[in-house]
């Protein structure tokens, strides 16, 4: 059984509050996540997506409405946040510039350390971690941290948040400048990470086929608002509206709508390319078939 | 509430834009003009003379439409080291006063086997207040000139006043492109520091109080966000030299500015109205 795990409702928040450069980030945002989650928010640039997400371990507090993360109320100024911050991990844009520790292995212990477990507990952790995100723990836990890929920095970065075992993972742009090959190995790291069941995911992402290929509930955000949720086929078979936003779709339903108004006959919420012929095989009207 | 929050209570190097007067002035004449009131406000040697500094200081500030309190808010950082400067000057400076006014009070005490003595008198009473005043005022004031002027006419301001001392080999082109490189990080490194702590308090680094004396434990605490907050700078500052070089840049040796405007009316009279500010708060004779 699924139950809602975060419930957010007319989020507002502020920075730079009470001086003269104030501005407003979120205004009357609202997200749900469920306990076996796989979600995705969108957004353009500046839509508070990522100051949305910074309130999920308490990172940032609601200055209006209501935030409640495994049943801890975030608006109340005497909420310890430091166990909501070991149940839910956050990984900011490119984590791979706060890496600090000389070798991978102390870095990816640096969580569970705080967590004060005994040096086999935080191996084990330290070894799950690193697995998950595909750093074999002897090959990769003494090497030297500044000296790796940028994507084996960015996994090493994901695997220092995984090694909190939290039960949600929340990740800001998780592909963002990574090649094709990082981009698909952080990807089925993560699809893995999430069959496995102990924990929801969500992420934040502007790249539609990075949504599209992962996650199966979106939350459009824009000025600071929610303005759209669904699953991942009813919102991108919304294309003039997320057009409008400014946001694009991914490549195959943008082909699909194209089609569609070329006058075949597409279904409209088609995602991968293997739908896309099936949809195009099935109903197609040319002589071929 | 705001745990993260610290651009808040970063007042160097930030611009508030704005149309008044102050924001319009070129900078060249409000750097001389502010120049001109600082010396007041430095030198001045009398209780009324140095509150007078200090409320043209605040008046400036509302002439720029800046709230007052964000800009005091600018001083709070130096609160801690204002007290313990205070109390010393209070209780020592009495001491070595060369000009052997009247003396207020006089204590001598015993600690063990050191022995101190509390003199004030009424010369170092002055200084321990005008020390205080002072100080406040010079924050207000530069953080006014920092948050009306723009970092680039900033370093132009700085350059034209640096000039005449050319032929000294004073490199006043050099100085300003510094000072404004300097300046155009302070909110950027404040930036990445807020980013990341979050990051590091995200995996579970604890930035709460581990007391006040624990220096130890607190410098611990310091190394995750000190070592990538370098680690970037020094990338920073690599890409800016790419940046420059690629451009071209050589320094101020031949280099001209496309426009340099002439002084209006409006800044003569700013830096006429400073001149007679100052020459006010040398020339009159206070009461105290």
């Amino acid at each position: 059984m699924s139950e809602n795990v975060v419930e957010i409702q007319d989020l507002w928040h502020w920075y730079l509050r009470g001086t003269p450069l104030q501005t407003v980030a979120l205004q009357g945002a609202e997200l749900e996540i469920q306990s076996d989650d796989l979600a995705a928010i969108m957004g353009h640039t500046g839509s508070g997506k990522s100051s949305l997400i910074q309130h999920l371990n308490g990172i940032l507090r609601p200055h209006r409405g209501t935030v409640r993360v495994f049943g801890n109320d975030l608006a109340d100024p005497k909420l310890d946040v430091r166990p909501l911050r070991r149940m839910v991990g956050l990984v900011f844009q490119q984590p791979e510039m706060q890496l600090f520790d000389p070798t991978v292995g102390d870095d990816v212990a640096f969580g569970p350390r705080q967590l004060g477990g005994t040096p086999e507990e935080v191996r084990r952790r330290v070894r799950t971690a690193m697995e998950r995100v595909g750093l074999s723990f002897e090959g990769f836990k003494d090497r030297y941290t500044f000296g790796l890929s940028g994507g084996e920095m960015r996994r090493v970065a994901l695997a220092g948040v995984l090694a909190l075992e939290p039960r949600l993972l929340v990740l800001d742009e998780p592909t963002a400048g990574l090649d094709p090959r990082g981009r698909r190995q952080l990807l089925e790291s993560l699809r893995t990470i999430h069959a496995e069941g102990e924990m929801a995911v969500v992420i934040v992402s502007h790249d539609m086929d990075v949504v599209a290929e992962l996650a199966r509930r979106v939350w459009v955000l824009a000025g600071g608002r929610t303005v759209m949720r669904g699953s991942v086929r009813e919102i991108f078979a919304r294309v003039e509206e997320l057009r409008e936003l400014g946001l694009g779709i991914p490549q195959v339903s943008e082909l699909a709508y194209e089609l569609r108004r070329a006058g075949r006959d597409v279904r409209a919420d088609v995602l991968t390319a293997d739908e896309l012929a099936e949809a195009l095989w099935t109903n197609s009207t040319s002589p071929a078939a | 509430m705001d745990e993260f929050d610290f651009a808040r209570s970063v007042t160097v190097g930030q611009y508030v834009p704005g149309t008044s007067v102050l924001h319009r002035l070129d900078p060249r004449a409000k750097l001389a003009a502010f120049v001109i009131v600082l010396a007041a406000i430095i030198t001045s040697d009398s209780y009324i003379g140095n509150v007078v500094g200090l409320s043209a200081a605040l008046g400036l500030v509302a002439l720029a439409g800046i709230p007052v309190g964000y800009v005091l808010s600018g001083v709070r950082p130096i609160v801690p080291i204002l007290v313990v400067f205070t109390v010393f000057n209070f209780l020592f400076l009495g001491n070595y006063d060369p000009t052997g006014s009247a003396v207020l009070w006089r204590q001598q005490v015993a600690l063990g086997p050191y022995e101190f003595n509390f003199t004030v008198t009424e010369s170092s009473m002055k200084q321990t207040v005008q020390g205080v005043v002072r100080i406040i005022a010079l924050i207000v004031l530069t953080s006014t000139l920092t948050l009306t002027t723009t970092i680039t006419g900033l370093a132009k301001g700085i350059e034209t006043l640096l000039a005449p001392f050319r032929r000294v080999k004073v490199p006043g082109h050099e100085a300003a492109m510094v000072i404004a490189i300097a300046y155009r990080f302070v909110p950027t490194v404040a930036d990445e520091l807020e980013r990341l702590m979050k990051a590091q308090a995200s995996r579970g680094a604890d930035f709460g109080r581990p007391g006040r004396l624990r220096f130890v434990k607190r410098a611990r605490q310091m190394i995750p966000i000190t070592v990538p907050l370098f680690v970037g700078a020094f990338r920073r500052a690599e890409r800016l030299i790419m940046a420059m070089e690629s451009r071209c840049y050589i320094g101020g040796k031949g280099r001209t500015p496309i426009t340099l405007p002439a002084l209006g009316r409006r800044d003569w009279t700013a830096i006429a109205s400073a001149a007679v500010f100052t020459l006010a708060v040398w020339n009159v004779p206070w009461p105290l």
